[in-house]
Order: structure tokens, then sequence, then C-alpha cells
């Protein structure tokens, strides 16, 4: 992996940026840049497109809770109603 | 066809590059922030009808956040019997104190706080494990940076099995950040807020999870019974 300076930005800076541009947490001035980078590089553009989607698919996975049995959560009510009445 | 769109104030994203990456933003982030911000509020109704003793408003609010609160617990204590004990801590000092949630945290990141600190001092006999620190470009190579095949990543963790199974290889530091903000998708101050450590801490620690998840993803043999589509 060669670390190329495109668009005025070294492969490395664009891998340590990735995160905060899939969040849109970079300021403009760097936005551009890494855009810039992405457009001329096809290595980092291929791996920052699979990454993004990844966590999109991670945050697709919000949607599938976690199962906890619901007779859990009725018996919990009742002990913390228990232990809320003696407080 | 190569007009940049925009999506969040201030940004711009060229349509050309990342197509795909934006309809999911468009579906996901976006819509998320403005339901959050309805929800947080409807929370805060909730939380101060609990403090004038109001159960219907406290099992809403229990319903609401459970599963976050269990999923937290879970990866810090490592144990599903732990955190249902955590849960019902949590919910507990909840319904005591509800007066004390402030106005300014949503009352979602108060459970969680409430649910971390409890489930962390269960922890603390044993201690805690700290990822190793290394650097950057390792991470990144392991997770297909520059080798040409970083498509197994978004394929892989198209799965739910997959995507999970992953996320349990990682160590609970990681797993607790990739929770926080992209699976209950919390604000990257909010979540910050829980784990105690500034945004930009943060958010070093949650593009570093990030890469670990995806070199456990390309790592994972394909699971069993699941038919990966090749380019054929
Ligand atoms: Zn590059």
């Amino acid at each position: 992996m060669q670390d190329r300076l495109i668009g005025g930005v070294r492969c490395s800076e664009v891998l340590a940026h990735l995160s905060d541009y899939v969040d849109a947490d970079l300021d403009a001035a760097t936005t551009e840049r890494v855009e810039n980078h992405l457009l001329g590089c096809p290595n980092c553009e291929h791996f920052g497109k699979n990454f993004g989607s990844m966590v999109a698919s991670l945050r697709n996975e919000s949607n599938t809770p976690e199962a906890i049995q619901a007779d859990a959560i009725s018996r919990m009510l009742s002990q913390i109603y228990q232990l809320g009445a003696d407080s | 066809m190569g007009r940049p769109i925009r999506i969040m104030a201030g940004v711009t994203w060229p349509s050309l590059v990342w197509l795909d990456l934006l309809s999911s933003h468009l579906r996901g982030f976006h819509m998320l922030d403005r339901q959050s911000q309805d929800l947080a509020a409807f929370d805060h109704q909730l939380i101060s009808r609990t403090a004038n003793g109001d159960r219907r408003a406290f099992e809403q609010i229990v319903s609401r956040h459970a599963t976050a609160v269990f999923r937290l617990a879970k990866v810090v204590t490592g144990d599903a019997a732990a955190a249902e004990d955590v849960m019902q801590k949590t919910f507990l000092a909840a319904y005591r104190s509800a007066s004390t949630c402030g106005s300014d945290a949503s009352v979602r990141t108060w459970l969680l706080a409430i649910a971390r600190n409890t489930a962390q001092q269960l922890q603390a006999k044993q201690g805690r494990e700290v990822p190793a620190e290394e650097p950057l470009l390792n991470l990144g190579l392991d997770a297909g940076w520059g080798s040409g095949d970083p498509e197994t990543i978004a394929i892989a963790a198209a799965h739910k099995d997959n995507l999970d199974k992953a996320l349990s290889t990682l160590c609970a530091e990681d797993q607790e950040v990739l929770i926080l903000r992209d699976m209950e998708g919390l604000r990257g101050s909010e979540a910050a807020e829980v784990v105690g450590l500034g945004e930009q801490a943060f958010n070093t620690r949650l593009h570093r999870a990030r890469l670990r998840l995806a070199g456990a993803l390309r790592g994972a043999p394909p699971l069993d019974g699941v038919v990966q589509e090749g380019g054929a």
C-alpha cells in the first residue's frame, strides 16, 4: 500500500479521518480535501465506500432489538415497585 | 449526475463517489436525528410524570429503553444474568430519582450512564481490559485498506449473524462505543458523556473500534448456510 499524496492529503490521513467523514463531523475544508483525495485515489475510495456501508449496516442493526423475555420485564417492575415503596 | 447533494448543514457529499452510502445516510442518520428530537422531548414528559408517581409513564420509559440498557450492560459485564441485575438496578435508581434527571441530557443518555456505572462497579474487582494501542495503519491494513478486497467487509456486515459474531470477538471497550454511537444512535457528545470521555477522545476510540470490527468481519469465515453472492 503506497501512501500517496492526492488532493493535498495522504492516504494515511484519509484513513485516519474516515469515521469523522462518514459521521459528517469534519469541517468543510477538510471534507473537501478528503473528497478530492477519494475522487483521485481508487484504493481509498474503494475502502471508504465499503467501510461506510459497514457502518450503515451496524446502524440498521439498532432495529433488531436484543431479546429480553417479557416476563423478565414484569418481574423487574414488580420488584422495583416493592423496593421503591420501601425507600 | 455529478451535482453534490446537501444532507446536513455545512456538508456536501459527492453524489458520484458515495451513492449507496448516501442513501443509507438519508434513510438512517437524517431521520434518526429528527426522530430523536421528538422522542427526547416525550421522554422528558414521561420522566416528570414518573417523578410525580405515574407508574404508566415509568413503564413506558422502561419499554422504550430496556433494550439499550440491557445491551450495554451485557457488553460491560459480559454476562446476561449480570446484565439483568444491572438493568433492574438502573431502572430502580431511575424510578427513585426521576426528579434529578436534568433537562439538558437526554433521558436515554442519563439511563445509559447509570447503567454503565452500575455495570462497572460490578466489574470493578475483575478490572477492565484495555485495547492495545496498535498503530492506525496496522488496523487499516487488517481491515482491508489497500488490499483490493474491502468489499468483503461490506458483504459480511450485511448479514446480521456475521455482524453479531464479529462484534462479539471485540473487547468490551470497543463494543460499547459501537453500541452507543452506531447501534443506539446516540450523538457523539452524548455517547462520549456516557463513557466519560471528551468527544475527540471518544471519536478516536470509535474509529479504532470500527476498524477492528472491519478486520474481524474480513477475517471471519462465511457462516454455514449463508450463501454469499459473488460477482458472477
Ligand atoms: Zn488514498
